[in-house]
């Protein structure tokens, strides 16, 4: 029998409904959300809500001297702090015609390198974590702290170093540094065995990672994939190669690709870039000792430091993708605008709401990490 | 839609503690605190840079779970907030509901010198400066950003602090309310309203005192408005 105050009421299906995801919860990267619209565990529709994690860099920027922002650009990606340093300090160099020695650009190089193993080994974590395999993570990121204590005795720190300026570097190698690097890529290479047989040879993550968030190399022109994410469609594109940069001319490495496009192929070419970035660190330790002068050119004092007017655009290939800086001069010792091109603000926006669709509820954390989007470089 | 906002709140205070006579009541006190100060649960929202020297701390080279620590997923099993680096108004919001449906006691502990006093974002428009205007914190373990070192011995500080019953900052946030949700108010609107009853829970825990009310909680009141459930919005 019903009560006495029975109403009829009319509602939506309740096989349809809506799920909010993150800002805290541990299938995000990040401080990021993400809403969902389900049929039962189908993803009818997502919606990426980001500015969680917005600081205003740009604006930040415009109000600090060029040499200051040196302490600020590597926050905008945590992961991967390297390349937004690098980058901002090629563009500053380009505006001001600022040659930088040769020694400085090796080890430039070198960090890059780094820095790229070092988000690489995070990134297969993250995903490896995203499948149920923790182990995966757990080992991940106690090899990346080995990369970690390598930055430290360079630098000094261990996440954020500020070590690139414009002009060069602040310091050499210390003594002993590159037989450090050395062996730390021995034992890394030794390693790759191990996360062979826990990950990427492993039944349950094939099982789990293929046909997951595929894109045709047309949809990736399209929604302006870049880095590896494109790489995992076929197309052969690193701006490493493609437009060199620093020295990566006299390097010789390979891009590697894969067909399928979908989340088990990004791990395969991140996995495959591991082993160039050992191949290209190899070289930069064998011919690092042969390249003599100094590490960083002569600049006026960076603390009355005019920047001649006008614009340029500066762009390196870090782990995550393409990345750029804009900066425009007006003549003064602040920027007039500077504007990051982010890879992350394409793959956690638009390429994660579009594979997201038709997607099962548990694929949507590992299409994400898949994608190796980066939430602070997306809402800077 | 019922209109939730007519149901009783239940704001019946507990009888005043009875003096305790057992004379063992002191050790058993000391024996909870020993045990809760051994098993602690975290629930990390990763708010800003500070984040990233948290999985390095939990996992396999520093391992945090030797000190009793463990990452949780959802705030309601939580006992430590971690707010790892800056704040932005939209994420701070986040912080303070995931802050008021951890049950208690429950403790704050502010990662990276942004949490502190802005940072490097002193001048960011975007960003919320001091934590502790928001929030009662108990700890917070400056750097930019603090190594896992730092963490965990932070994290042991705060066990100590547990263990000596020393810390007790989330009564303040009951004692207080006011205070604190005058600057949230400040900060977000008048219109700021979160779902759980603040008040009706000081009464309940008896801590209720003259600064839980005021100025601030009556423009709650004024801007009350009935739980309805959100239409679906994704097309
Ligand atoms: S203190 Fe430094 S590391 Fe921490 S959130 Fe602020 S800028 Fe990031």
């Amino acid at each position: 029998m019903r009560p006495e105050n029975y109403q009829a009421q009319s509602h939506p299906p309740s096989n349809e409904y809506e799920l909010f995801i993150g800002p805290n919860h541990p299938g995000i990267e990040g401080n990021y959300a993400f809403k969902l619209k389900l049929h039962g565990d189908v993803v009818l529709a997502g919606k990426a809500d980001g500015g969680y994690l917005h600081r205003g860099f740009e604006k930040l920027m415009e109000g600090r001297l060029w040499i200051q922002n040196i302490a600020l650009v590597p926050r905008i990606c945590v992961p991967d702090p390297v390349p937004m340093e690098v980058t901002y300090s090629m563009a500053v160099e380009d505006l001001c015609g600022l040659e930088v020695p040769e020694r400085a650009q090796w080890l430039r190089v070198l960090q890059l390198e780094l820095s790229r193993i070092a988000a690489h080994l995070f990134t297969f974590g993250g995903h490896a974590a995203t499948t149920g395999m923790y182990t995966t993570s757990y080992w991940g990121i106690a090899d990346r702290d080995l990369i970690l204590d390598l930055f430290e005795a360079l630098t000094g720190g261990r996440v954020y170093h500020i070590f690139n300026i414009p002009g060069g570097t602040r310091r050499d190698v210390p003594p002993g540094f590159l037989e450090q690097v050395s062996q730390t890529l021995d034992y890394l290479e030794s390693r790759l065995p191990d996360y062979d047989n826990l990950l990427f040879t492993n039944q349950v993550f094939i099982t789990r990672a293929k046909d997951v968030g595929a894109m045709t190399q047309e949809q990736a022109l399209e929604w302006g994939v870049t880095g590896p994410n494109l790489r995992a469609t076929g197309l052969a594109f690193d701006v490493r190669r493609d437009d060199p940069y620093l020295v990566y001319e006299q390097l010789e490495f390979d891009v590697p690709t894969e067909a399928a496009g979908d989340a088990w192929a990004r791990a395969m070419v991140r996995r495959a870039e591991l082993k160039q970035s050992f191949r290209i660190l190899r070289q930069v330790i064998e011919r690092l000792p042969s390249i003599g002068g100094p590490v960083r050119a002569p600049i006026p004092n960076p603390l009355a430091w005019n920047v001649p007017a006008g614009e340029t655009y500066a762009r390196v290939e870090s782990s995550k993708g393409e990345l750029a800086y804009y900066a425009v001069s007006n003549g003064g010792d602040k920027p007039y605008r500077v504007h990051v091109r982010g890879p992350s603000s394409m793959h956690a926006v638009q390429v994660l709401e579009w594979l997201a669709e038709g997607a099962r509820l548990e694929d949507v954390a590992q299409i994400m990490f898949s994608l190796d989007a980066c939430p602070p470089e997306v809402d800077r | 839609m019922s209109d939730l906002s007519k149901i009783p709140i239940h704001t019946e205070k507990h009888a005043p503690e009875e003096a305790r006579t057992n004379p063992l009541a002191g050790v058993f006190d000391e024996l909870v605190r020993f045990a809760q100060s051994r098993s602690m649960y975290m629930l990390h929202y990763c708010t800003g840079c500070g984040a990233i020297e948290l999985p390095p701390a939990m996992t396999s080279r520093f391992d945090m779970e030797r000190l009793g620590i463990q990452p949780m997923v959802t705030p309601r099993q939580a006992d430590i907030l971690l707010v790892t680096g800056y704040v932005s108004v939209k994420t701070l919001k986040r912080i303070i509901l995931t802050y008021e449906q951890m049950p208690s006691p429950k403790y704050v502990i502010g990662i990276c010198s942004c949490t502190v006093n802005g940072g490097m974002y002193w001048q960011s428009y975007a960003t919320a400066k001091k934590l502790s205007e928001y929030l009662p914190v108990d700890l917070y373990i400056a750097g930019c950003m603090p190594r896992p070192e730092a963490v965990i011995e932070g994290m042991r500080a705060l066990m100590a602090n547990i263990q000596s019953g020393e810390t007790e900052p989330w009564k303040d946030y009951y004692q207080r309310y006011d205070y604190y949700l005058g600057n949230q108010q400040h900060l977000f609107g008048d219109n700021w309203q979160t779902p759980t009853d603040v008040i009706g829970q000081a009464q309940h825990y008896g801590l209720a005192g003259p600064e839980t009310e005021g100025e601030h909680t009556r423009i709650l009141q004024q801007y009350q408005q009935p739980l309805v459930a959100h239409k679906l919005r994704l097309k």
